[in-house]
Protein backbone atom coordinates (compact mmCIF):
# COMPACT_ATOMS: atom_id res chain seq x y z
CA UNK A 1 0.00 0.00 0.00
CA UNK A 2 1.37 3.11 -0.87
CA UNK A 3 0.50 4.90 2.36
CA UNK A 4 2.64 2.78 4.36
CA UNK A 5 5.38 3.69 2.24
CA UNK A 6 8.21 5.64 2.81
CA UNK A 7 12.03 5.66 1.83
CA UNK A 8 11.11 2.48 -0.65
CA UNK A 9 9.65 0.23 2.31
CA UNK A 10 6.98 -0.37 4.40
CA UNK A 11 7.31 2.39 7.37
CA UNK A 12 8.09 1.57 10.88
CA UNK A 13 5.71 2.62 13.13
CA UNK A 14 6.43 2.74 17.41
CA UNK A 15 3.45 2.62 19.22
CA UNK A 16 4.01 3.94 22.91
CA UNK A 17 0.75 3.46 25.07
CA UNK A 18 0.72 1.61 28.58
CA UNK A 19 -2.45 -0.21 27.83
CA UNK A 20 -2.09 -3.80 25.87
CA UNK A 21 -5.29 -3.63 24.37
CA UNK A 22 -5.05 0.36 23.31
CA UNK A 23 -1.58 -1.22 21.68
CA UNK A 24 -3.16 -3.82 20.10
CA UNK A 25 -6.26 -1.77 18.60
CA UNK A 26 -3.79 0.75 17.15
CA UNK A 27 -1.09 -2.02 16.01
CA UNK A 28 -3.63 -3.93 14.04
CA UNK A 29 -5.46 -0.95 12.56
CA UNK A 30 -1.76 0.02 11.37
CA UNK A 31 -0.40 -3.71 10.25
CA UNK A 32 -3.73 -3.67 8.14
CA UNK A 33 -2.88 -1.20 6.30
CA UNK A 34 0.64 -2.30 5.88
CA UNK A 35 2.47 -0.13 8.21
CA UNK A 36 5.79 -2.46 10.10
CA UNK A 37 4.55 -1.86 13.45
CA UNK A 38 7.06 -2.36 17.30
CA UNK A 39 5.16 -1.95 20.90
CA UNK A 40 6.72 -0.11 24.05
CA UNK A 41 4.42 0.38 27.30
CA UNK A 42 6.00 3.64 28.50
CA UNK A 43 8.94 6.24 27.64
CA UNK A 44 11.57 4.39 29.38
CA UNK A 45 10.99 1.45 26.74
CA UNK A 46 10.05 3.77 23.84
CA UNK A 47 13.81 5.49 24.55
CA UNK A 48 15.69 2.04 24.20
CA UNK A 49 13.73 1.18 21.01
CA UNK A 50 13.99 4.29 19.07
CA UNK A 51 18.21 4.60 19.77
CA UNK A 52 18.22 0.20 18.86
CA UNK A 53 15.99 0.51 15.91
CA UNK A 54 14.95 2.60 13.00
CA UNK A 55 11.61 4.08 13.10
CA UNK A 56 9.55 6.37 11.10
CA UNK A 57 6.79 7.31 13.17
CA UNK A 58 5.73 7.36 16.73
CA UNK A 59 2.64 7.71 18.47
CA UNK A 60 2.66 8.57 22.29
CA UNK A 61 0.16 8.57 24.44
CA UNK A 62 0.18 11.11 26.95
CA UNK A 63 -0.72 9.09 30.65
CA UNK A 64 1.54 6.61 31.26
CA UNK A 65 3.45 5.23 34.49
CA UNK A 66 7.18 5.19 34.61
CA UNK A 67 7.73 8.08 31.44
CA UNK A 68 4.69 9.90 30.35
CA UNK A 69 4.29 10.82 27.00
CA UNK A 70 5.49 14.46 27.39
CA UNK A 71 8.73 13.74 29.15
CA UNK A 72 9.72 11.07 26.49
CA UNK A 73 9.18 13.47 23.96
CA UNK A 74 10.98 16.76 25.16
CA UNK A 75 13.49 14.03 25.77
CA UNK A 76 13.75 13.07 22.76
CA UNK A 77 14.09 16.24 20.69
CA UNK A 78 16.96 17.25 23.38
CA UNK A 79 19.05 14.49 22.03
CA UNK A 80 21.56 14.60 18.82
CA UNK A 81 21.22 11.81 17.05
CA UNK A 82 19.01 11.32 14.23
CA UNK A 83 16.36 10.36 16.43
CA UNK A 84 15.83 14.10 17.35
CA UNK A 85 13.56 14.81 14.32
CA UNK A 86 11.44 11.62 14.44
CA UNK A 87 7.88 12.69 13.79
CA UNK A 88 5.30 12.00 16.70
CA UNK A 89 1.83 11.65 16.77
CA UNK A 90 0.84 12.49 20.19
CA UNK A 91 -2.28 10.73 21.41
CA UNK A 92 -4.20 11.37 24.66
CA UNK A 93 -7.72 11.68 26.42
CA UNK A 94 -7.14 15.40 27.51
CA UNK A 95 -8.53 17.95 25.16
CA UNK A 96 -7.90 21.21 26.64
CA UNK A 97 -6.09 24.24 25.29
CA UNK A 98 -2.97 23.28 28.01
CA UNK A 99 -2.94 20.00 26.60
CA UNK A 100 -2.59 20.97 23.01
CA UNK A 101 0.23 23.44 24.22
CA UNK A 102 2.10 21.15 26.25
CA UNK A 103 2.19 18.36 23.64
CA UNK A 104 3.47 21.56 21.17
CA UNK A 105 6.20 22.87 23.34
CA UNK A 106 7.02 19.21 24.06
CA UNK A 107 7.60 18.38 19.90
CA UNK A 108 4.47 16.77 19.00
CA UNK A 109 3.86 17.52 15.66
CA UNK A 110 0.25 16.40 15.76
CA UNK A 111 -2.03 16.17 18.67
CA UNK A 112 -5.01 13.74 18.35
CA UNK A 113 -8.11 12.84 21.43
CA UNK A 114 -9.62 9.53 21.67
CA UNK A 115 -11.08 8.19 21.23
CA UNK A 116 -9.31 7.65 17.60
CA UNK A 117 -10.83 6.18 14.70
CA UNK A 118 -9.10 4.02 12.71
CA UNK A 119 -9.04 5.98 9.38
CA UNK A 120 -7.89 8.55 11.52
CA UNK A 121 -4.91 6.98 12.50
CA UNK A 122 -4.24 5.80 8.95
CA UNK A 123 -4.30 9.37 7.98
CA UNK A 124 -2.34 11.24 10.28
CA UNK A 125 0.28 8.31 10.68
CA UNK A 126 0.76 8.22 6.59
CA UNK A 127 1.10 12.15 6.50
CA UNK A 128 3.71 12.06 9.40
CA UNK A 129 5.30 8.95 7.12
CA UNK A 130 5.47 11.17 4.23
CA UNK A 131 7.39 13.69 6.29
CA UNK A 132 10.26 11.24 6.94
CA UNK A 133 10.51 10.21 3.19
CA UNK B 1 -25.60 -56.77 39.71
CA UNK B 2 -28.70 -55.15 40.14
CA UNK B 3 -30.28 -52.78 37.97
CA UNK B 4 -28.74 -49.57 40.41
CA UNK B 5 -25.52 -50.86 39.75
CA UNK B 6 -23.12 -50.29 36.18
CA UNK B 7 -19.70 -51.79 35.84
CA UNK B 8 -17.04 -48.66 35.00
CA UNK B 9 -14.15 -50.92 34.80
CA UNK B 10 -13.12 -54.84 34.69
CA UNK B 11 -12.88 -54.23 38.73
CA UNK B 12 -14.70 -50.91 39.48
CA UNK B 13 -18.16 -50.95 40.16
CA UNK B 14 -20.42 -47.84 41.46
CA UNK B 15 -23.81 -47.69 42.86
CA UNK B 16 -26.29 -45.27 43.02
CA UNK B 17 -25.53 -44.87 46.71
CA UNK B 18 -22.28 -43.98 46.06
CA UNK B 19 -23.21 -41.44 42.99
CA UNK B 20 -25.45 -40.08 45.44
CA UNK B 21 -22.41 -39.56 47.90
CA UNK B 22 -20.22 -38.21 45.17
CA UNK B 23 -22.84 -35.60 43.87
CA UNK B 24 -23.64 -34.23 47.89
CA UNK B 25 -19.29 -34.14 48.17
CA UNK B 26 -19.14 -32.18 44.52
CA UNK B 27 -22.63 -30.33 45.75
CA UNK B 28 -21.07 -28.95 49.12
CA UNK B 29 -17.52 -27.99 47.41
CA UNK B 30 -18.61 -26.47 44.27
CA UNK B 31 -22.38 -25.82 44.10
CA UNK B 32 -22.67 -27.54 41.19
CA UNK B 33 -26.23 -29.97 41.49
CA UNK B 34 -25.84 -33.20 39.52
CA UNK B 35 -29.01 -35.32 39.67
CA UNK B 36 -29.33 -39.17 38.27
CA UNK B 37 -30.61 -38.15 35.06
CA UNK B 38 -26.99 -37.12 34.82
CA UNK B 39 -25.65 -40.35 35.28
CA UNK B 40 -23.75 -41.82 32.34
CA UNK B 41 -22.04 -37.98 32.67
CA UNK B 42 -21.31 -38.93 36.35
CA UNK B 43 -20.21 -42.12 36.11
CA UNK B 44 -17.87 -41.47 32.79
CA UNK B 45 -15.85 -38.98 34.69
CA UNK B 46 -15.78 -40.63 37.95
CA UNK B 47 -14.19 -43.99 36.42
CA UNK B 48 -11.71 -41.37 34.98
CA UNK B 49 -10.71 -40.31 38.25
CA UNK B 50 -11.02 -43.87 40.34
CA UNK B 51 -8.42 -45.12 37.38
CA UNK B 52 -6.61 -42.33 37.60
CA UNK B 53 -5.99 -42.36 40.92
CA UNK B 54 -5.52 -45.98 40.81
CA UNK B 55 -8.14 -46.82 43.62
CA UNK B 56 -9.88 -50.50 43.20
CA UNK B 57 -13.35 -49.98 45.07
CA UNK B 58 -15.32 -46.60 44.63
CA UNK B 59 -14.86 -46.09 48.95
CA UNK B 60 -11.07 -46.73 48.63
CA UNK B 61 -11.35 -43.38 46.15
CA UNK B 62 -13.58 -41.73 47.93
CA UNK B 63 -11.37 -41.21 51.13
CA UNK B 64 -8.71 -40.49 48.66
CA UNK B 65 -10.84 -37.85 47.61
CA UNK B 66 -12.07 -36.43 50.91
CA UNK B 67 -8.23 -36.19 52.18
CA UNK B 68 -7.76 -34.17 49.28
CA UNK B 69 -4.64 -36.45 48.82
CA UNK B 70 -2.54 -35.31 45.71
CA UNK B 71 -5.31 -31.77 45.27
CA UNK B 72 -7.80 -34.78 44.23
CA UNK B 73 -10.34 -32.54 44.71
CA UNK B 74 -9.48 -29.95 42.19
CA UNK B 75 -8.76 -33.16 39.81
CA UNK B 76 -12.17 -34.32 40.04
CA UNK B 77 -14.04 -30.33 39.42
CA UNK B 78 -11.52 -30.05 36.78
CA UNK B 79 -13.21 -33.57 35.12
CA UNK B 80 -16.80 -32.46 35.93
CA UNK B 81 -16.98 -29.25 34.76
CA UNK B 82 -17.54 -28.71 31.27
CA UNK B 83 -15.17 -26.60 28.86
CA UNK B 84 -16.50 -26.43 25.70
CA UNK B 85 -17.71 -22.86 24.18
CA UNK B 86 -16.68 -20.95 21.14
CA UNK B 87 -15.65 -17.41 19.88
CA UNK B 88 -18.81 -14.88 19.60
CA UNK B 89 -21.13 -17.42 21.58
CA UNK B 90 -24.37 -15.10 21.57
CA UNK B 91 -23.01 -12.41 19.84
CA UNK B 92 -26.33 -9.92 20.89
CA UNK B 93 -25.01 -9.73 24.44
CA UNK B 94 -21.73 -8.44 23.29
CA UNK B 95 -23.40 -5.90 20.58
CA UNK B 96 -25.62 -4.79 23.67
CA UNK B 97 -22.79 -4.58 25.72
CA UNK B 98 -21.56 -1.71 22.64
CA UNK B 99 -24.21 -0.38 22.03
CA UNK B 100 -25.88 -0.01 25.24
CA UNK B 101 -23.94 -0.82 28.20
CA UNK B 102 -20.67 0.67 27.86
CA UNK B 103 -22.49 4.23 26.98
CA UNK B 104 -24.07 4.03 29.99
CA UNK B 105 -21.11 3.02 32.16
CA UNK B 106 -19.25 5.90 30.43
CA UNK B 107 -21.93 8.40 31.41
CA UNK B 108 -21.94 7.83 35.11
CA UNK B 109 -18.02 7.63 35.78
CA UNK B 110 -16.95 10.04 38.32
CA UNK B 111 -13.26 8.83 38.30
CA UNK B 112 -10.22 7.45 35.83
CA UNK B 113 -10.47 4.05 37.00
CA UNK B 114 -10.57 1.50 34.98
CA UNK B 115 -13.70 0.00 33.75
CA UNK B 116 -13.89 -3.71 34.47
CA UNK B 117 -15.37 -6.53 32.99
CA UNK B 118 -15.42 -9.74 34.58
CA UNK B 119 -15.90 -13.52 32.66
CA UNK B 120 -17.03 -15.85 34.90
CA UNK B 121 -16.29 -18.71 34.57
CA UNK B 122 -14.05 -18.04 31.44
CA UNK B 123 -13.29 -21.91 30.78
CA UNK B 124 -10.95 -22.07 28.44
CA UNK B 125 -11.00 -18.34 27.16
CA UNK B 126 -13.23 -17.97 24.42
CA UNK B 127 -15.24 -15.31 25.81
CA UNK B 128 -12.74 -12.99 27.60
CA UNK B 129 -11.11 -12.63 24.40
CA UNK B 130 -14.17 -12.54 22.43
CA UNK B 131 -15.16 -9.68 24.75
CA UNK B 132 -11.61 -7.77 23.66
CA UNK B 133 -11.63 -8.27 19.93
CA UNK B 134 -15.58 -7.19 19.65
CA UNK B 135 -14.48 -3.92 21.75
CA UNK B 136 -11.98 -3.58 19.57
CA UNK B 137 -13.77 -4.36 16.23
CA UNK B 138 -17.15 -2.64 17.17
CA UNK B 139 -16.11 0.07 20.14
CA UNK B 140 -15.31 3.19 18.43
CA UNK B 141 -13.79 4.79 22.02
CA UNK B 142 -11.97 1.52 22.65
CA UNK B 143 -8.57 3.73 23.27
CA UNK B 144 -9.81 5.91 24.93
CA UNK B 145 -10.44 3.80 28.43
CA UNK B 146 -8.44 2.09 30.59
CA UNK B 147 -10.53 -1.47 30.19
CA UNK B 148 -9.20 -4.47 32.47
CA UNK B 149 -11.25 -7.65 31.17
CA UNK B 150 -10.46 -10.52 33.54
CA UNK B 151 -11.24 -14.25 32.80
CA UNK B 152 -11.93 -16.69 35.97
CA UNK B 153 -13.01 -20.27 36.29
CA UNK B 154 -12.27 -22.83 39.10
CA UNK B 155 -11.26 -25.22 36.72
CA UNK B 156 -7.08 -24.72 36.91
CA UNK B 157 -6.72 -26.75 33.72
CA UNK B 158 -8.87 -24.62 31.67
CA UNK B 159 -7.39 -21.53 32.64
CA UNK B 160 -3.78 -22.90 31.79
CA UNK B 161 -5.67 -23.46 28.32
CA UNK B 162 -7.44 -20.14 28.31
CA UNK B 163 -3.29 -18.61 28.93
CA UNK B 164 -1.85 -20.55 26.31
CA UNK B 165 -4.70 -19.54 23.99
CA UNK B 166 -4.76 -22.71 20.87
CA UNK B 167 -7.63 -23.02 19.25
CA UNK B 168 -8.77 -25.06 16.94
CA UNK B 169 -11.81 -24.63 13.92
CA UNK B 170 -14.71 -25.63 16.09
CA UNK B 171 -13.95 -22.74 18.44
CA UNK B 172 -13.04 -20.42 15.84
CA UNK B 173 -16.17 -20.78 13.38
CA UNK B 174 -17.79 -17.82 14.18
CA UNK B 175 -14.62 -15.95 13.15
CA UNK B 176 -14.05 -14.09 9.72
CA UNK B 177 -10.88 -14.55 8.09
CA UNK B 178 -9.73 -10.79 8.48
CA UNK B 179 -10.34 -11.34 12.32
CA UNK B 180 -8.28 -14.42 12.74
CA UNK B 181 -5.35 -12.85 10.67
CA UNK B 182 -5.78 -9.88 12.61
CA UNK B 183 -5.26 -11.65 16.23
CA UNK B 184 -4.41 -14.96 15.98
CA UNK B 185 -1.41 -16.47 14.66
CA UNK B 186 -1.22 -19.30 12.95
CA UNK B 187 0.69 -23.08 14.41
CA UNK B 188 2.13 -25.79 11.94
CA UNK B 189 -0.85 -28.32 13.21
CA UNK B 190 -3.36 -25.83 11.86
CA UNK B 191 -5.00 -24.11 15.10
CA UNK B 192 -4.59 -20.60 16.01
CA UNK B 193 -3.05 -19.10 18.97
CA UNK B 194 -3.86 -15.68 20.51
CA UNK B 195 -1.91 -12.79 19.26
CA UNK B 196 0.58 -11.98 22.94
CA UNK B 197 -0.39 -8.93 22.74
CA UNK B 198 -4.05 -9.76 23.35
CA UNK B 199 -3.23 -12.11 25.85
CA UNK B 200 -1.28 -9.92 27.81
CA UNK B 201 -4.14 -7.73 27.66
CA UNK B 202 -6.44 -9.95 29.84
CA UNK B 203 -5.82 -11.48 33.36
CA UNK B 204 -6.95 -14.96 34.68
CA UNK B 205 -7.52 -16.30 37.74
CA UNK B 206 -9.26 -18.77 40.09
CA UNK B 207 -12.50 -18.35 41.06
CA UNK B 208 -15.36 -20.32 42.89
CA UNK B 209 -18.69 -18.43 42.50
CA UNK B 210 -20.16 -20.02 45.84
CA UNK B 211 -16.97 -19.27 47.74
CA UNK B 212 -18.15 -15.94 48.80
CA UNK B 213 -14.44 -15.13 50.70
CA UNK B 214 -12.62 -16.10 47.16
CA UNK B 215 -15.06 -13.43 45.74
CA UNK B 216 -14.48 -11.09 47.95
CA UNK B 217 -11.37 -9.58 46.05
CA UNK B 218 -13.29 -8.67 43.16
CA UNK B 219 -14.98 -5.21 43.36
CA UNK B 220 -16.37 -2.37 41.23
CA UNK B 221 -16.71 -4.71 38.50
CA UNK B 222 -18.61 -2.98 35.87
CA UNK B 223 -20.31 -5.58 33.53
CA UNK B 224 -20.50 -9.50 34.68
CA UNK B 225 -21.00 -12.15 31.54
CA UNK B 226 -22.06 -15.57 34.03
CA UNK B 227 -23.48 -17.29 31.09
CA UNK B 228 -24.93 -20.85 31.29
CA UNK B 229 -23.29 -21.64 34.58
CA UNK B 230 -26.02 -20.91 36.86
CA UNK B 231 -28.29 -23.84 35.32
CA UNK B 232 -25.90 -26.47 37.19
CA UNK B 233 -27.09 -24.89 40.31
CA UNK B 234 -29.59 -25.56 42.75
CA UNK B 235 -31.80 -23.08 44.16
CA UNK B 236 -29.83 -22.23 47.08
CA UNK B 237 -26.51 -21.62 45.50
CA UNK B 238 -27.73 -20.10 42.54
CA UNK B 239 -28.65 -17.41 44.44
CA UNK B 240 -25.62 -17.54 46.43
CA UNK B 241 -23.60 -16.77 43.26
CA UNK B 242 -26.09 -14.31 42.16
CA UNK B 243 -25.25 -12.22 45.96
CA UNK B 244 -22.06 -12.71 45.48
CA UNK B 245 -21.81 -11.31 42.22
CA UNK B 246 -24.16 -8.40 43.13
CA UNK B 247 -21.39 -7.92 45.68
CA UNK B 248 -18.57 -7.43 42.99
CA UNK B 249 -20.79 -4.86 40.52
CA UNK B 250 -20.43 -1.59 40.96
CA UNK B 251 -23.76 -0.13 41.26
CA UNK B 252 -25.28 0.88 38.38
CA UNK B 253 -23.25 -2.62 36.55
CA UNK B 254 -24.41 -5.23 34.94
CA UNK B 255 -24.38 -8.72 34.46
CA UNK B 256 -25.33 -11.37 31.26
CA UNK B 257 -26.88 -14.08 31.62
CA UNK B 258 -26.78 -17.11 29.24
CA UNK B 259 -30.28 -16.43 27.14
CA UNK B 260 -32.08 -19.41 28.80
CA UNK B 261 -31.35 -17.86 32.24
CA UNK B 262 -33.57 -15.42 34.08
CA UNK B 263 -32.33 -13.94 37.11
CA UNK B 264 -35.95 -12.98 38.16
CA UNK B 265 -36.44 -16.82 39.90
CA UNK B 266 -33.26 -16.43 40.89
CA UNK B 267 -32.96 -13.10 43.27
CA UNK B 268 -34.98 -9.59 43.77
CA UNK B 269 -31.85 -7.82 43.76
CA UNK B 270 -30.97 -6.90 40.42
CA UNK B 271 -33.14 -4.85 38.01
CA UNK B 272 -34.10 -6.18 34.88
CA UNK B 273 -33.19 -3.93 31.63
CA UNK B 274 -34.27 -4.98 28.00
CA UNK B 275 -32.05 -3.64 25.38
CA UNK B 276 -32.56 -4.49 21.59
CA UNK B 277 -30.00 -6.65 21.52
CA UNK B 278 -30.62 -8.61 25.04
CA UNK B 279 -31.88 -8.50 28.54
CA UNK B 280 -29.66 -7.77 31.21
CA UNK B 281 -29.57 -7.34 35.07
CA UNK B 282 -28.55 -4.55 36.99
CA UNK B 283 -27.03 -3.64 40.36
CA UNK B 284 -29.15 -0.45 41.50
CA UNK B 285 -27.06 2.58 41.00
CA UNK B 286 -28.62 3.75 44.41
CA UNK B 287 -27.08 0.36 45.88
CA UNK B 288 -23.90 2.03 48.61
CA UNK B 289 -23.09 -1.50 49.21
CA UNK B 290 -24.81 -2.14 52.37
CA UNK B 291 -27.10 -4.56 51.25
Amino acid sequence: MATAETKGRRARILVVDDSSLVRLYYLSALEKAGFVVEQAINGIEATEKVLDQDFDVLIVDVNMPGMDGISFVKDLRRRNEDVAALPVLMITTEAGEQDFADARAAGANYYLVKPVSEADLIRHVSALAGWAR
Amino acid sequence: MSPHERPVAASVTVTADDVQRLCEFLYRRTGMLFDGSKRYYIDRRLTERILATRSNRFDEYFAHLRSDAEHEIEHLINAFTVNETYFYREDHQLRCMTSNLLEDIVLRRSSDEPIRIWSLPCSTGEEPYSIAIWLMENWPAVDRYDIEIVGSDIDTRALKAASEGIYGERALMRLTNSIRERYFRPLPDGNLQIDPGLRDSIRFTKANLIETPSMNEYRNIDIVFCRNVLIYFDDASRRMAAENIYDCLRPGGYICLGHSETMSRISSLYQVCRFPDAIVYQKPEADDGNR
